[in-house]
């Protein structure tokens, strides 16, 4: 409920301290970070780096265990049930593969959020759904069922559904993950034109450098559970640091090493020989 | 798309619809059901020394035919006999006061049921009246001392 | 032995956190009936999903479970002369035991898992995450339509069940054994009560309903969000469905035989 200073809240997302503990691991050690508003940015890390972790705290399925995580200045989570949905409804999450709902078409789970929280006559709705899918040009698909829907596809209308009610932040879960080129350049453009046209913050969650680079205006790469790297694309493309470097330019070895952790070589033959 | 719609509530419909025909059905085919249904009737008493097994909504039959039901049955404190009240349809209101109400057992494995036997009196049962001759339900195991004593002419250990 | 000991501790554990979870569980779903009753839709669908397409296999099993209690009492009948109390014989068995528990057996087979299996799938695909980030509550839109009409669909399918079953019997004793058809149906008049056999019988398949619904429901909301968490949903509605089934049976049972 508070809002903090002015400052702050040029900021949509700010996420202070964060520490985030999963059994024994800790997935997120003094987190922090900060989307200001109207940008696009790019979460990036190695594999199990706790990425979608992050976003699961982003929309308060998840409780930090220490530190806050601030949604236009105020702390997401712990609050109540009803407010919590209250800032669900601001934001908009578009799932690695759509997560349509597989029993209705591809018109009725735009049409879901609308009938779940608004009156609005059928008339409206249907104009409504019909202009988001004409946005991610899927408007003539308008019948089908999720099941007869490429991954691509399924992935535009999941973000027509994303987009339905307006919200003011987007969260992306790898969207360019298993797609083709043309996908790929198709949901690029989308995400693109969706924040600037529409006027809002996106985060995209997502492993690849070339699309991050030529989509974000802050790349931020978190390993160990930190920000180890941020700033624009070009200054992270200059940024030496082993680990940026490693990442970025997808080196197989280097402070996230090749091999597994265990004895040498010899060590494992010679016990293996014994055994 | 509202075509699947009404698919699925037609078949929901007729699936509920069968599913209380089956209802129907099997509580038209139980007992205590024509309790239900309402026919007028009145009650006797019969007071009897034991009553076996012989429960609630058991038949009450003359010469055979069920003509009504065992409706209540419980003990009286000052006679230590139980008392039992059978709801008898009206149709039968004929029965002379002298009928003999015994328990009797239908088949072997049967449950106890009422049978009565129709006196020669003029006059005939009113509503809530009480039937004079009674016989206790016959127990097994008297049966078998019976038999055992008339056998060995002394009763053995 | 010391692993057998602590295997077994924590298999127990493992059941008794289950149990309380799932106690929770319907605890949570409780407030939500009296509000989904006023969507008839959801429910409507999903009586649909569960109970009609389970129509045909529970009418199948019915009528030839009907036939073997047939065949299979015939013999001792014969043998004491009871020959005529077939039809009351069967259907006492019917009425109050084969039907509500071999419909509600049937039921967790086909429904009870196709039920866990679709939430299951759900949760894998992150379609329950992404109806609770779209600010709406999964449990009120998917999980408790689903529980209703399981409570619905199975005393009817019992009974219907049941129904066919007596039909069974009547075929096989009537048309096959020569059983007389008259004397068939009037002692069944006079042996099924109406309260003590339909009522106890009725009273166990809504018991098997509401459990039946309740564990498909419960494993499919919480199966773990991989391919092999899904099945192994699937796999333990059908088991565990069919084990809580039998006790209640056996409790149920008891407690209604020596009552008059």
């Amino acid at each position: 409920m508070t809002i903090l200073s002015h400052q702050a809240s040029a900021n949509l997302i700010e996420i202070r301290d964060v520490s985030y503990r999963r059994g024994k691991r800790a997935i997120f050690d003094g987190l922090n970070l900060c989307i200001p508003r109207g940008s696009v940015g790019a979460i990036m890390g190695p594999s199990g780096t706790g990425k979608t972790t992050l976003l699961n705290l982003i929309t308060g399925q998840l409780q930090p265990d220490a530190g806050a995580v601030l949604y236009k200045g105020r702390i997401v989570c712990p609050c109540s049930r009803r407010r919590l949905y209250k800032t669900r409804r601001q934001i908009g999450v578009l799932f690695q593969h759509g997560a349509l709902l597989t029993n209705l078409s591809v018109f009725e789970n735009v049409a879901f959020p609308l009938r779940a929280h608004t009156r609005l006559p059928e008339q409206l709705i249907r104009q409504i759904v019909l202009m988001r899918l004409h946005s991610v040009g899927l408007r003539a698909a308008w019948q089908k069922m999720p099941s007869q829907l490429s991954g691509g596809m399924a992935r535009r209308v999941g973000l027509a559904r994303a987009l339905v009610m307006d919200p003011q932040l987007i969260v992306y879960d790898e969207p360019f993950a298993g797609l083709d080129p043309i996908a790929i350049g198709a949901i690029l453009r989308l995400i693109r034109q969706t924040n600037d046209v529409l006027g809002i913050t996106s985060i995209v969650v997502t492993h690849d450098v070339e699309e991050a680079r030529m989509l974000a205006d802050l790349i931020f790469l978190i390993a160990d559970g930190k920000v180890v790297a941020q700033g624009t694309p070009e200054r992270i493309k200059r940024d030496d640091s082993p680990v940026v470097k490693q990442f970025m330019s997808g080196l197989a070895d280097g402070p996230v090493p090749f091999h597994y952790p265990g004895p040498s070589y010899a060590e494992q033959l010679q016990a293996m020989a014994a055994a | 798309m509202s075509d699947t719609a009404r698919g699925v509530d037609i078949s929901v419909g007729l699936f509920i619809l069968l599913g209380l025909v089956s209802v129907i059905f099997l509580v038209s085919q139980s007992l205590g059901a024509s309790d239900i249904s309402g026919n007028a009737s009145y009650t006797l008493h019969a007071k009897f020394d034991h009553i076996g097994d012989l429960k609630i909504r058991a038949p009450v039959a003359l010469a055979g035919v069920t003509i009504g039901r065992v409706s209540r049955i419980s003990v009286d404190p000052d006679e230590f006999r139980a008392t039992v009240d059978l709801r008898i349809d009206s149709r039968f209101s004929q029965l002379p006061v002298d009928t003999f109400a015994s328990i009797a057992t239908a088949g072997i494995f049967g449950g106890k049921y009422i049978d009565l036997s129709p006196g020669g009196d003029d006059m005939v049962l009113q509503d809530d009246d009480e039937l004079e001759f009674t016989q206790s339900a016959i127990l097994l195991e008297n049966l078998i001392g019976k038999f055992m004593l008339n056998t060995k002419g002394e009763p053995t250990e | 032995m010391s692993t057998l000991v602590r295997n077994s501790w924590s298999r127990f554990s493992e059941f008794a956190a289950t149990f309380g979870g799932f106690q929770m569980f319907s605890f949570r779903l409780l407030p939500y009936l009296p509000a989904a009753l006023l969507k008839p839709r959801l429910i409507t669908e999903q009586i649909y999903a569960i109970g009609v397409l389970s129509l045909v296999l529970t009418m199948f099993g019915g009528f030839f479970v009907g036939t073997v209690l047939a065949l299979q009492s015939y013999g001792t009948l014969v043998e004491f002369g009871q020959v005529d109390s077939l039809g009351a014989f069967a259907a006492e068995a019917l009425v109050r035991e084969l039907g509500p528990v071999v419909a509600a057996l049937l039921f967790a087979g086909r429904a009870g898992s196709a039920v866990a299996s679709e939430l299951g799938l759900m949760r894998a695909t992150d379609q329950i995450a992404a109806i609770e980030l779209m600010a709406v509550d999964p449990v009120e839109r998917i999980v408790v339509p689903r529980f209703i009409a399981g409570m619905i669909s199975v005393p009817l399918l019992a009974a219907i069940f049941c129904a066919v079953g007596m039909l069974g019997v009547y075929l096989v004793g009537v048309h096959l054994l020569g059983v007389d058809g008259g004397a068939f149906w009037t002692h069944i008049h006079d042996r099924v009560d109406l309260y003590e056999d339909l009522g106890s019988g009725m009273l166990k398949s809504f018991v098997f309903g509401v459990s039946a619904s309740l564990m498909g429901v419960y494993e499919g909301f919480y199966a773990a969000p991989t391919p092999a968490g899904v099945s192994r949903a699937a796999t333990r509605t059908v088991v565990i469905t069919s084990v809580w089934i039998l006790l209640f049976d056996f409790i149920l049972t008891g407690i209604s035989l020596p009552g008059v």
